[in-house]
């Protein structure tokens, strides 16, 4: 059905409750704004077209709540995901100090096939508050330190980088999953013989 | 032929019956709250929805009796009724919290109309999109689309991260989530191998024979990829898009799905995959058994050869066998899946691999499959293990041509496929004018004898009154708890009759207006005159090469 090649990356958003994960993937949806907070439950979608390296690519992104409650879904949420993106709050060291922690817990759970070179992306939220505590310094540094994972500062209020820093994630995204082997390894042939008879066809005792 | 007074005589005007009836397997509770759901659906047939129906299902507060999900391991005891929801609190509660957020979704969804995204058409919101009878979706473990019947699955991205949510969180809780019953709506699921797949319907199909039809599908999926393919992508790579795999097998998966009246067609075909069956094309037994034997004789020397299928108008003509193996239904389902959407094969050799999944899951066989000749539209399959052997079928097939025609075998085929009854029995034949419709199954071959579709249930509406009727009688019968042998309803439009015997199982509709004791003098007259012609209508053995 398909004319031209598809793309659809799972793309996972981690971080501390509150750091502004929902509000940021709002803005990028909607381009809308919404002071009113609501704890991030469970799990959350949406879905994004977007152009990247002339093609277009599907975001289907998760959103998760922060902490516990998302544990429920444990592994199931991180398999399969062709991009992680990490935020933290500028305002709060701590949701900054919770990063490595975040990385780690998606690295085990997700047991990408390569780890050292799966896209990360790094989003410093809330740029627009002026009590700032986490230095630009300081977070570029540990991202350097981590094979130089992309760090973007934003603001989910008004929009300052959000467009650039999900154009890098769809693009590392694609980066990453472009490169499929195609699995033709030739398929081995079935072998007859003789006490085998069907050992599948007899379970359900169904024969034309 | 005696027939006893019925042990579980039902009126189906009576409530009574309702919960006599109800199928343990799918928990008596649905059953009552279907009752529900029936009323409720006459009042706001256009306002329901897929997504609304998760919605309202779903979030907490509703207080929607209605509402059951049903895990493999979850409570089945009797008399769980209404306080269901309660019972299974967990799950419903966390569900809901998941559904909670696809509203959210939706919403933000709403709040984007108009702003600049025409490509992103929203599916979700669409009345034609909605208002489809059944939906079918493929994913992956991660959660990515693979497939949709309706819709453009990349659109419904969304939707698919919703699924495996629903999926995964069950999964989380060492359980299984099988349906969930939703306003009139069941959402059949079955995980298979990193492969998840759903069924939405408003249809009668019961769960059970949503999960067989899903069954089909994933076996649709293996025939082109094969399980060890499938296992070993995912194992690779979790993130996979298996859309890539299976680009150009679409239109099979579609076939497959496209045989009942959710797609508007009226034909016998739904009614071998409720029941697991093939048809076969009615031939006289002097016609069949040489046509057999034109095939032994020119395939019994070649080495590897494990099948020889000869088909027309979706029936079997005949099978030859390797030694110690058989075929499957749901492997021959495949097949002639393959053959109905293949206009391509009619005009010319093909060599195609095929994984016939109960045969083999993990390899593929090699088909070499061609159209007899021009003038008999059968078409011949031959099967072997080996890659190599092209040239070695072909040959085969064309001496096995040379005999058919000589036999005249290849006209008696080309007789009987273009008879206007196309396979079906034509019921004035029998003399039995009060029988409308009627399926039979012998207990020892899985294949079914259809009579042709006549008015009433030549309109697609009528025709989906008379497959509900028969998704409700099967169901029922092959319950797996209550197994039932006898089934007679006085319906408003017609008496049904369900019979199950050690030899066969029958399935008929009658005249609405005749009595017990006619129903008795005419299933009489039809099980003899099947009897009599069985040799025509069915294979009894298929032999070997
Ligand atoms: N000033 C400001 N507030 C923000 C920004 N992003 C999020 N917020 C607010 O931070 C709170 C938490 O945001 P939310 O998106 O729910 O965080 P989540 O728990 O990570 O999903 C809300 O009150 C948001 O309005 C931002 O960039 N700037
Ligand atoms: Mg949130």
């Amino acid at each position: 059905m398909a004319t031209r090649k598809k793309s659809l990356l799972k793309v996972i958003i981690l971080g501390d409750s509150s750091v502004g994960k929902t509000s940021l993937m709002n803005q990028y949806i909607n381009k809308r704004f919404s002071n009113q907070y609501k704890a991030t439950i469970g799990a959350d979608f949406c879905t994004k077209e977007v152009m990247a390296d002339d093609r277009v690519v599907t975001m289907q992104i998760w959103d998760t709540a922060g902490q516990e409650r998302f544990q429920s879904l444990g592994v199931a949420f991180y398999r399969g995901a062709d991009c992680c993106v990490l935020v933290y709050d500028v305002t709060s060291p701590n949701s900054f100090k919770n990063l490595d922690s975040w990385r780690d817990e998606f690295l085990i759970q997700a047991s990408p096939r390569d780890p050292d070179h799966f896209p990360f992306v790094v989003l410093g939220n809330k740029v627009d508050m002026d009590n700032r505590q986490v230095s630009t310094r300081r977070a570029q540094q540990w991202c350097q330190s981590k094979n130089d994972m992309p760090y973007f500062e934003t603001s989910a209020k008004d929009g300052t980088n959000v467009e650039l820093a999900f154009q890098t994630i769809a693009r590392n995204a694609l980066a990453q999953e472009a490169e499929v082997e195609l699995y033709n390894e030739f398929p081995d042939q079935i072998r007859l013989n003789t006490d085998r008879n069907n050992r599948n066809g007899n379970a359900d005792n169904c024969q034309c | 032929m005696d027939v006893e007074p019925p042990t579980n005589y039902s009126d189906s005007a009576s409530m009574q019956s309702n919960s006599e009836y109800s199928d343990a397997e799918c928990e008596p509770h649905i059953d009552e709250n279907e009752y529900f759901h029936d009323t409720e659906r006459e009042h706001n047939e256009i306002a329901h929805s897929v997504i609304s129906e998760i919605r309202e299902g779903l979030t907490p507060g509703t207080q929607n009796a209605s509402n059951g999900i049903n895990g493999k391991n979850a409570n089945t005891s009797t008399n769980v009724h209404k306080s269901v929801s309660a019972e299974s609190l967990p799950i419903s509660n966390s569900t809901s919290t998941v559904s909670g957020e696809i509203v959210n979704s939706l919403s933000a969804a709403t709040l984007d109309e108009g702003d600049d995204d025409d490509a992103q058409f929203d599916y979700m919101h669409d009345s034609v999109w909605r208002g489809q009878k059944k939906h079918i979706f493929i994913l992956s473990e991660a959660g990515k689309p693979i497939y949709s019947l309706h819709g453009n699955e990349d659109k419904l991205a969304t939707l698919f991260g919703v699924i495996q949510a629903l999926v995964s969180f069950v999964q989380h809780g060492q359980d299984a989530i099988t349906s969930i019953h939703a306003g009139g709506i069941k959402f059949v699921f079955l995980v298979r191998n990193t492969l998840i797949l759903v069924a939405a319907s408003r249809t009668n199909m019961s769960v059970a024979q949503l999960q067989l039809q899903l069954s089909d599908v994933y076996n649709q999926i293996l025939s082109t990829l094969t399980n060890k393919h499938v296992t070993r992508i995912f194992e690779k790579r979790k993130n996979f898009d298996l859309r890539r795999s299976l680009a150009g097998s679409e239109r099979l998966i579609y076939h497959l799905l496209s045989n009942d009246s959710s797609n508007k067609r009226v034909t016998n075909n739904v009614f071998t995959f409720l029941t697991n069956s093939i048809r076969v094309l009615p031939l006289p037994t002097t016609v069949r058994a040489s046509i057999v034997s034109g095939i032994q004789s020119n395939c019994s020397k070649i080495k590897d050869l494990v099948f020889a299928v000869l088909i027309a108008n979706n029936k079997l003509i005949s099978l030859i066998r390797m030694k110690k193996y058989s075929i499957h239904p749901a492997d021959l389902r495949l097949i002639f899946n393959l053959i109905e959407c293949s206009e391509s094969f009619k005009s010319s050799e093909n060599w195609t691999p095929i994984c016939l999944p109960k045969f083999d899951m993990n390899g593929y066989l090699y088909a070499h499959v061609s159209y007899l000749t021009d003038d008999c539209q059968a078409c011949l399959l031959l099967l072997s293990v080996d890659p190599n052997v092209f040239f070695t079928l072909s040959d085969a097939k064309r001496r096995i041509t040379d005999k058919l025609r000589s036999t005249k075998s290849l006209e008696a085929i080309s007789r009987e496929i273009e008879k206007p009854t196309n396979g079906g029995l034509n019921l004035t034949a029998i003399g039995i004018p009060e029988l409308r419709h009627f399926l039979y199954k012998p207990k020892t071959a899985a294949q079914l004898l259809c009579s042709e579709l006549m008015p009433p249930y030549t309109t697609l509406k009528e025709f989906e009154r008379l497959e509900g009727i028969y998704c409700d009688l099967l169901h029922r019968i092959h319950n797996s708890t209550r197994p039932l042998k006898l089934i007679y309803e006085v319906h408003e439009r017609e008496v049904v009759l369900a019979w199950v015997t050690a030899a066969y199982e029958l399935y008929a509709v009658f005249e609405p207006l005749v009595d017990k004791c006619a129903v008795i003098k005419n299933v009489d007259k039809l099980i003899k005159w099947i009897e009599k012609e069985y040799d025509v209508f069915f294979i009894r053995n298929h032999p070997t090469f």
